[in-house]
C-alpha cells in the first residue's frame, strides 16, 4: 500500500515536471513571448539585417543557419550579397570605423541572450527604454550612459499604435538573437521530451522488478 | 499479502512467467535506452555541419587562360581547373587514355574546363602540373589533360568532383 | 560462455570475486534511500568522463581559441549541446549526490569506528573533486571562468613568504593567461582518474567494514542479504529517478547553473560587478568573505572543508549510531544544515549590509558546531543513560565496552609474554 502511494506520488512529480517542460516559454514584458515560430524569427532577422547590423555582427551565425529559420535558398542568396553561405554574418561598419565613432566595437549580438540575466527580456526592454531628456538628446533608463543610438525610435514614438508596432518588432528581434544564442533549444525541448517520458517508462518497470525482488523478504 | 507463505518457501520463484516477462521487457528497454544514449555520442565524432558547409565550394574561372590551370580546395582537398586550348582539346579527344580507358566526354562538361581532385589515386600525393598533363612526385604516375593516368603506379584516372556550372564563370563544387 | 569463464577462473579469481563482492555480498536489509548515492555518484562519474572525453575530442584549451571552441561545440558538433550540458549539469548533479551522501554520513554516525578510514578516503575525493571541478570552471574561458580562477589563484598568495612565487608558479603567467588554461585542462582531465583510482580505496574499505545502516548497529548475520538481487534493482531504480531530474535540468535548464557572464568572453581587464563561484562552493566562499584578513579567511575557508575530516575524533560518545537515539545530536545535524544553507545563500549575494552580519554569524556557527560536539556528544550520553537507553542498547554499549577490555587484557598479555 505504501508503495502504491509512492509510485503515485512518483508519477505524479513526473508528469507534473513534464508539464512545465512543455510550457516553459520564456516571457517578455508587455505580453510578448519570446516566439520560436519561423515568421516572426524571420521578421526578426530581417530588422536585425537592415538596422542592427549596421553596428552589430552576429559572429556564430552563418548565412546558411538562416535556412534553419524559414529563409529560402534565393532569399539568403539576395542578403548574403556575394559572400559565402559558410561565412559569418557579420557587421557592415567595421571596427576602426566603430572605435571612431563610439570610442568601442559594439558588442557581438550572437549569445548577447544568454550574457544577461534574463536576456531575451534585457534586450527587449533595453530597446525600449529610450528617453529624450530635456535637452532633446536620448538618455536609456535601464543603461546609463550607453552608446547605441534609439534606433527603433521609441523615444519620439507618437501615439499607442505607433508605440506597439515597435513593441511588436522588439519582441521579434528579441526572438531572433534568443535563437541565435541558443539555435538547437527547440530540437533540445522536444528531445528532452522524449528522453523524460521514456526515463518515466523504465522508472515504472525497474520499481515494479525491484518490488517484486522485495517482495520475497516480507 | 496473500503470497506471503509461498514466497518464503520458494524465494527465488515467484510465478516465474510474469517474472521472466517483466525482466525481459526492462532488461530490453533498459537495452535499447543504453544503445540510444550512445548514439550522440558516435554522432559528435562525424564531421560537425561547419565541416559539412566546407562541402561546397564556390570557384570562379575568371583569369584563367587558355593552357593555365588553377588549384582551388573543396572538402580540404585540391582540386584542378584547367582551361585547355583547342589542341589540348582535340588530343584529348582522339586519346582513350592508358590503363583506366575512358573517353573525354565521359570526364568533362565544357570541353575547354577539366575539372578533377587533384589527389593522385595511387597514395594520395599531390601531382604536379606539366605541359602534356600532371605528374606524381611521390611514385612517378603520370596523368594526361584530361587527368587519365598514362603510366606508373596508379591505379586509375583522377576523380572527377561533383560540379556544376552556375554561370558562366563560375562554379560550385561538391 | 562456461568453458571461458572456466578458463579465466584458472587464472583469475573471476567468479569468485563476483559472488563474495557482488551477487551475495552481505548489506544490511534496512538500508533506505539515503544509501543510494554512493553508487549514484559513481555513475555521475562514469557520466563526467564519458562526455569529458567526447568534449575533449572538439575542445582547444588555447586562450584565443577556447571560447570560440566551446561555442563551436554548442552550435556545429553533432549533438554537442546535449554532451557539453550533460557535462555542466553533471558537475552540480556530481555534487549534490556527493553532498547527501555526506549528509547521510553525518546523520547516521556512518563515519564512526570502524569506517573512518571511508570517511577519510571520501574527504579526500572530496577535496579532488573540488580541485577538478574548479579547473574544470575555467575551461569554457568566460568572465566567471576567468575572474573566479584569478580570484581562487590568489587567495595562495595568503601563504607566508612564498605567496607570491606560489601564485605565479600556479598560473605559469603573472595573471591567469593561456599557460593556466592550458595547464589546468590537463589536470581537470589527469584528476578524474586519480579519483577513480581513490574511489577504489573507498570501495576496498566498504567491502572490508560492510555498510553501515539506519539503526547505527551492526546489524546480526541474519539481517543481512544478499547484494543482488535485492540492492542491484533498488540501485538501479534510484538510479532511473536521479536520471529523470538529471534530464530535467539538461534539456530544459541548462543554464541554470551556468552564469549568464560566463557566456561573456574572458576580459582581463574589465572585472565583472559581482564575481559568485558555482553554487557548490557557495558556503565554503561566504566563510572566506567572512574573515576580514585575507590569510585569516584562506586557513577559515580550508578548515572548513578539511574540519570534517576530524569527526571521528570530535564525535566520542558511546552510544552507538548516528542521529537515531541521540537527540541533542540529532538537533546539531540541522543546526549545521540550515547553517551551511544560509552560508550558501550569503555566499551567493553582494557582501553588503545586514548579510555582512549574518556572514559572521552563520560562520562562527559552523565552527561553534563542531566544536560544541565533543561536549555535547559527553553531556548527551549521560543525560540518556540517566533517562535509561532502550535495553538492547544498552547490551550493546556493554558488550562493546567488555570487547574493549578484553582487547587491552589481550594486549598487555603479548606484552608480557615478550618480556
Ligand atoms: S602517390 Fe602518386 S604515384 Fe604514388
Amino acid at each position: 500500500m505504501k508503495n502504491k502511494k509512492g509510485l503515485l506520488l512518483l508519477l505524479g512529480v513526473v508528469l507534473y515536471s513534464t508539464q512545465i517542460c512543455a510550457s516553459s516559454n520564456v516571457s517578455l514584458l508587455d505580453g510578448y513571448e519570446v516566439s520560436v515560430e519561423q515568421d516572426n524569427l524571420k521578421k526578426g532577422a530581417t530588422i536585425y539585417y537592415n538596422l542592427c547590423r549596421l553596428c552589430h555582427s552576429l559572429k556564430y551565425i552563418k548565412y546558411q543557419h538562416l535556412l534553419d529559420i524559414g529563409f529560402s535558398e534565393s532569399e539568403v542568396n539576395t542578403l548574403r550579397q556575394g559572400k559565402l553561405m559558410n561565412k559569418a554574418i557579420v557587421s557592415t561598419s567595421t571596427p576602426e570605423n566603430a572605435m571612431k565613432m563610439f570610442g568601442m566595437v559594439p558588442p557581438d549580438l550572437s549569445i548577447m541572450a544568454k550574457a544577461r540575466k534574463q536576456g531575451p527580456e534585457y534586450i527587449y526592454s533595453l530597446m525600449l527604454s529610450y528617453v529624450e531628456n530635456s535637452e532633446g538628446v536620448y538618455e536609456n533608463q535601464i543603461f546609463n550612459g550607453i552608446k547605441m543610438p534609439d534606433v527603433f525610435s521609441y523615444s519620439i514614438a507618437q501615439g499607442e499604435q505607433e508605440k506597439q508596432a515597435i513593441q511588436k518588432d522588439v519582441a521579434d528581434v528579441a526572438s531572433f538573437l534568443t535563437w541565435a544564442s541558443d539555435p538547437h533549444a527547440t530540437e533540445r525541448k522536444s528531445m528532452g521530451l522524449g528522453v523524460i517520458a521514456y526515463l518515466v517508462v523504465l522508472s515504472g518497470l525497474m520499481y515494479l522488478v525491484m518490488r517484486r525482488v522485495w517482495r520475497r523478504l516480507e | 499479502m496473500t503470497d506471503d507463505n509461498k514466497s518464503l518457501e520458494e524465494p527465488l520463484v515467484d510465478d516465474p512467467e510474469r517474472r521472466d516477462f517483466l525482466n525481459t521487457v526492462t532488461g530490453v528497454v533498459a537495452g535499447a535506452g543504453v544503445v540510444a544514449a550512445s548514439w550522440p555520442f558516435i554522432s559528435s565524432m562525424n564531421p560537425s555541419s561547419d565541416v559539412l558547409s566546407k562541402a561546397t565550394t564556390e570557384a570562379s574561372l575568371t583569369g584563367i587562360n587558355p593552357g593555365e590551370s588553377k588549384t582551388v580546395e573543396w572538402q580540404g582537398k585540391p582540386v584542378f581547373i584547367l582551361r585547355r586550348t583547342d589542341d589540348q582539346i582535340k588530343n584529348m579527344t582522339a586519346s582513350q587514355g592508358g590503363k583506366d580507358p575512358e573517353a573525354d566526354s565521359d570526364r568533362i562538361q565544357k570541353p575547354d574546363w577539366l575539372i578533377v581532385v587533384g589527389l593522385c589515386t595511387h597514395l594520395g600525393c599531390v601531382p604536379s602540373r606539366s605541359s602534356d598533363g600532371w605528374f606524381c612526385p611521390c611514385h612517378g604516375s603520370k596523368y594526361d589533360n584530361s587527368g587519365r593516368v598514362l603510366h606508373g603506379p596508379a591505379p586509375s584516372n583522377l576523380k572527377l568532383p561533383p560540379y556544376k556550372f552556375v554561370s558562366e564563370d563560375k562554379i560550385v563544387i561538391g | 560462455m562456461k568453458n571461458i569463464i572456466s578458463w579465466i577462473d584458472r587464472r583469475f579469481p573471476l567468479t569468485s570475486f563476483v559472488k563474495k563482492e557482488l551477487t551475495e555480498y552481505p548489506t544490511p536489509r534496512n538500508l533506505s534511500f539515503w544509501w543510494n548515492f554512493g553508487s549514484l555518484a559513481g555513475v555521475v562519474l562514469v557520466i563526467q568522463i564519458i562526455t569529458g572525453v567526447f568534449l575533449a575530442m572538439h575542445y582547444k584549451a588555447d586562450a584565443a581559441l577556447a571560447f570560440d571552441s566551446v561555442e563551436h561545440i554548442m552550435r556545429d558538433v553533432n549533438y554537442g549541446w546535449l554532451i557539453r550540458y550533460m557535462h555542466s549539469t553533471g558537475a552540480t548533479a556530481f555534487f549534490a549526490v556527493i553532498f547527501l551522501h555526506m549528509a547521510r554520513t553525518l546523520y547516521y554516525g556512518s563515519y564512526r569506528s570502524p569506517r573512518e578510514l571511508m570517511w577519510w578516503t571520501g574527504q579526500i575525493l572530496l577535496l579532488l573533486m573540488m580541485a577538478t571541478a574548479f579547473m574544470g570552471y575555467l575551461l569554457p574561458w568566460g568572465q566567471m571562468s576567468y575572474w573566479g580562477a584569478q580570484v581562487i589563484t590568489s587567495l595562495f598568495g595568503a601563504v607566508p613568504f612564498l605567496g607570491d612565487e606560489l601564485i605565479i608558479w600556479l598560473r605559469g603567467d603573472f595573471t591567469v593567461g593561456d599557460a593556466t588554461l592550458t595547464r589546468f585542462f590537463a589536470l581537470h582531465y589527469l584528476v578524474p582518474f586519480i579519483i577513480m583510482a581513490v574511489i577504489m580505496v573507498h570501495l576496498v574499505a566498504l567491502h572490508s567494514v560492510k555498510s553501515s545502516n539506519p539503526s547505527g548497529i551492526n546489524l546480526a548475520d541474519k539481517d543481512n542479504i544478499p547484494f543482488h538481487p535485492y540492492f542491484t534493482t533498488k540501485d538501479l531504480f534510484g538510479l532511473c529517478i536521479f536520471l529523470v531530474i538529471y534530464s530535467y535540468f539538461v534539456f530544459y535548464q541548462p543554464n541554470m547553473f551556468i552564469e549568464a557572464e560566463n557566456y561573456i568572453p574572458a576580459d582581463p581587464l574589465q572585472t565583472p560587478v559581482h564575481i559568485v563561484p558555482e553554487w557548490y562552493f557557495l558556503p565554503f566562499y561566504a566563510i572566506l568573505r567572512s574573515i576580514p584578513d585575507l590569510l585569516g579567511g584562506v586557513i577559515a575557508m580550508t578548515i572548513s572543508v578539511l574540519i570534517f575530516a576530524f569527526m571521528p575524533f570530535l564525535d566520542r560518545s558511546k552510544i552507538p549510531g548516528g542521529a537515531v537515539y541521540r537527540p541533542f545530536y540529532r538537533a546539531l545535524f540541522y543546526v549545521f544544515v540550515i547553517d551551511v544553507l544560509v552560508l550558501g545563500y550569503v555566499g551567493a549575494k553582494p557582501p553588503e549590509g545586514y548579510l555582512v552580519f549574518i556572514g559572521y554569524f552563520a560562520t562562527a556557527l559552523y565552527f561553534g558546531v563542531f566544536a560544541i560536539l565533543p561536549f555535547l556528544a559527553k553531556k548527551e550520553e549521560l543525560w540518556l543513560r540517566k533517562k535509561g537507553l532502550p535495553p538492547e542498547l544498552e547490551a550493546l554499549i556493554q558488550s562493546e565496552e567488555k570487547q574493549k577490555a578484553e582487547r587491552m587484557v589481550a594486549r598487555r598479555k603479548a606484552k608480557r609474554a615478550r618480556k
